[in-house]
């Protein structure tokens, strides 16, 4: 997505938010990374269910 | 021999009733009532909701599933519990009334031993005005109204698509409204459709929310690790709708929905109005309207359930401001303290107060989400019910010592966009715990090692996997116990 199409009205709700950069738009993209966060996030998740009842 | 009855075979009462069968022998009995046909796995709703699978394909009949494994399958709605009998008949029973297995009408009185309540919520489209897929507004709470939601937005695509503009309103439809994470991925999607038709310069989409905060989600919000800060979700979620040009309207109680034009109060007090084409607003959930008699015939329904329908179990009930708040207050076995036979699971049960903090307009209007209880905690809740009573059934040992409280369990929740390997996205949401506990984390209330907020294929891949994961567990496929709930 190009940043740069997007028209902030000062003060605004919306013009506090962050907005991505090109490089945070291409890790979410990229896959060989994602596949490590996949990764991560599944074993951050079975933490979660085995830790959650005993 | 021992007789189990579970009313409900959603996530809690389906993963409840498959453990029970699975650990005890047949000469105990487990019997499931339920008022539909179908096991649906809801979090894929949405994906019906956008024409990317069909009803088909996030369900399955229940009635074969049951067969096959010796649980027995009444297709009927719960009317009344009868924890003590009554004067015809001395076991505890449920009143039921069948809908379907040409029964359809038919009353029957069903006894038993151990009483597991996991009915869910009723979609009380009635709470607010002109609310619902019958009226004026669609809604993802079911494969057949995400089918329907998917008809009603195929219709705006199509005038888009002859160059007409359209407004599209997706969010809460009650100032005491949940689930904001699946209107939240619904709207997501919703734009994810607009824009790969390349159609974004006519929609105008917003987001309406009875949230005091984007990012509150029912469970009061969290902070997350995200770019070298510990931020709030507040900030993650906004950050997503900024990026796809989707605005936002917070602390709004919607009270009226005419055909295209909805009423809300916002927690100033004041009155608005918000025209729309197409609206997708998740209504607010009460109890499914169960009742509950002694032994006289007396009704004690308002002791056995809390106001809202929603049954009472051991949780501290007891009313204290918001400052006063502990995760001690959730419960941890779910029985209801009335009668030890008798346990609520899932969304059934009631919790102790909300998770976000009471806000209330100057006219009095509460206006803040009801506490989120679907999917990850429902499923946990179901099974620690079961393995409590398999170990009261086999061993007579009733210290129930399987214990799985909100306050101490996580839950994810991934919010997926788009379709496809390489083409979707998705923020995933893991809070541990899901109720703060400010005690234990009173930096953060939570756990910062394991809630996470996050963007990428990644959390999309996971919904995937969760989608196919879970219904082969569902379904009782080849080595589904050890799949996690």
């Amino acid at each position: 997505m190009d940043n740069q199409e997007h028209k902030t009205i000062a003060y605004s709700e919306e013009s506090y938010p962050p907005m991505p950069t090109k490089t945070t738009l291409f890790w979410r993209r990229f896959w060989p990374y994602q596949v490590w966060r996949w990764i991560v996030l599944n074993l951050k998740i079975l933490r979660i269910v085995a830790g959650g009842h005993s | 021999m021992s007789k189990i009855v579970v009313l409900g075979a959603g996530i809690s009462g389906h993963t409840a009733s498959t453990w029970l069968r699975k650990k005890l022998s047949k000469k105990h009995e487990v019997i499931v009532v339920a008022p539909v046909t179908y096991y649906h796995w809801i979090p894929s709703n949405i994906w019906v909701g956008v024409g990317r699978m069909t009803p088909e394909q996030v369900r399955f009949k229940l009635e074969p599933r049951y067969k096959k494994v010796g649980i027995i399958f009444k297709q009927a709605k719960a009317v009344s519990i009868h924890p003590e009998g009554n004067k015809e008949n001395k076991n505890s029973f449920v009143k039921i009334e069948y809908t379907g297995q040409n029964k359809t009408g038919q009353s029957e009185l069903v006894d038993y031993d151990f009483l597991i309540n996991a009915t869910g919520p009723k979609l009380n489209f009635a709470g607010t005005e002109g609310l619902g897929p019958d009226k004026n507004t669609v809604s993802v709470c079911s494969y057949d109204h995400a089918d329907h939601a998917w008809k009603k937005l195929q219709e705006s695509l199509e005038k888009m698509e002859k160059g007409e503009k359209q407004k599209f309103l997706i969010g809460t439809g009650h100032p005491g409204a949940t689930c904001q994470g699946a209107a939240f991925e619904y709207i997501l999607n919703v734009h994810h459709e607009i824009a790969r038709r390349n159609l974004q310069h006519l929609a105008d989409i917003k987001w309406i929310t009875n949230e005091f905060e984007l990012g509150d989600f029912g469970m009061a919000g969290a902070y997350i690790k995200r770019g070298g800060y510990i931020t709030s979700t507040k900030t993650f979620t906004e950050s997503f709708l900024k990026e796809r040009d989707i605005t936002w309207i917070k602390q709004a109680g919607v009270k009226k929905v005419d055909k295209g034009k909805l009423y809300y109060e916002l927690l100033d007090g004041s009155e608005h109005e918000e025209t729309f084409d197409f609206a997708m607003l998740i209504p607010s959930f009460t109890g499914p309207g169960l009742k509950a008699f002694d032994k006289n015939d007396k009704d004690i329904t308002s002791e056995v359930f809390a106001p809202n329908g929603f049954m009472k179990v051991d949780a501290d009930y007891t009313k204290k401001p918001f400052e006063e708040w502990k995760a001690s207050d959730w419960p941890e076995t779910y029985q209801t303290p009335s009668y030890k036979n008798i346990f609520a699971a899932g969304i059934a049960f009631a919790p102790p107060h909300s998770i976000s903090k009471p806000m209330f307009s100057p006219n009095g209007t509460a206006i803040f989400p009801a506490p989120p209880r679907t999917g990850m905690p429902s499923g946990v809740i179901g099974k620690v019910i079961a393995e409590n009573l398999i170990e009261w059934i086999k061993k007579g040992d009733t210290s129930l010592k399987h214990r799985a409280s909100m306050s101490k369990m996580g839950a994810a929740c991934i919010v997926s966009a788009g379709f496809g390997h390489f083409k979707g996205g998705a923020a995933t949401m893991t809070v541990f715990p899901i109720v703060q506990d400010w005690e234990k984390y009173p930096a953060y209330g939570r756990d910062i090692r394991y809630t996470v907020g996050e963007a990428g294929l990644a959390g999309h891949w996971l919904k995937w996997f969760m989608h196919y994961m879970f219904l082969h567990k569902a379904k009782g496929y080849p080595f589904w116990w050890l799949l996690p709930e």
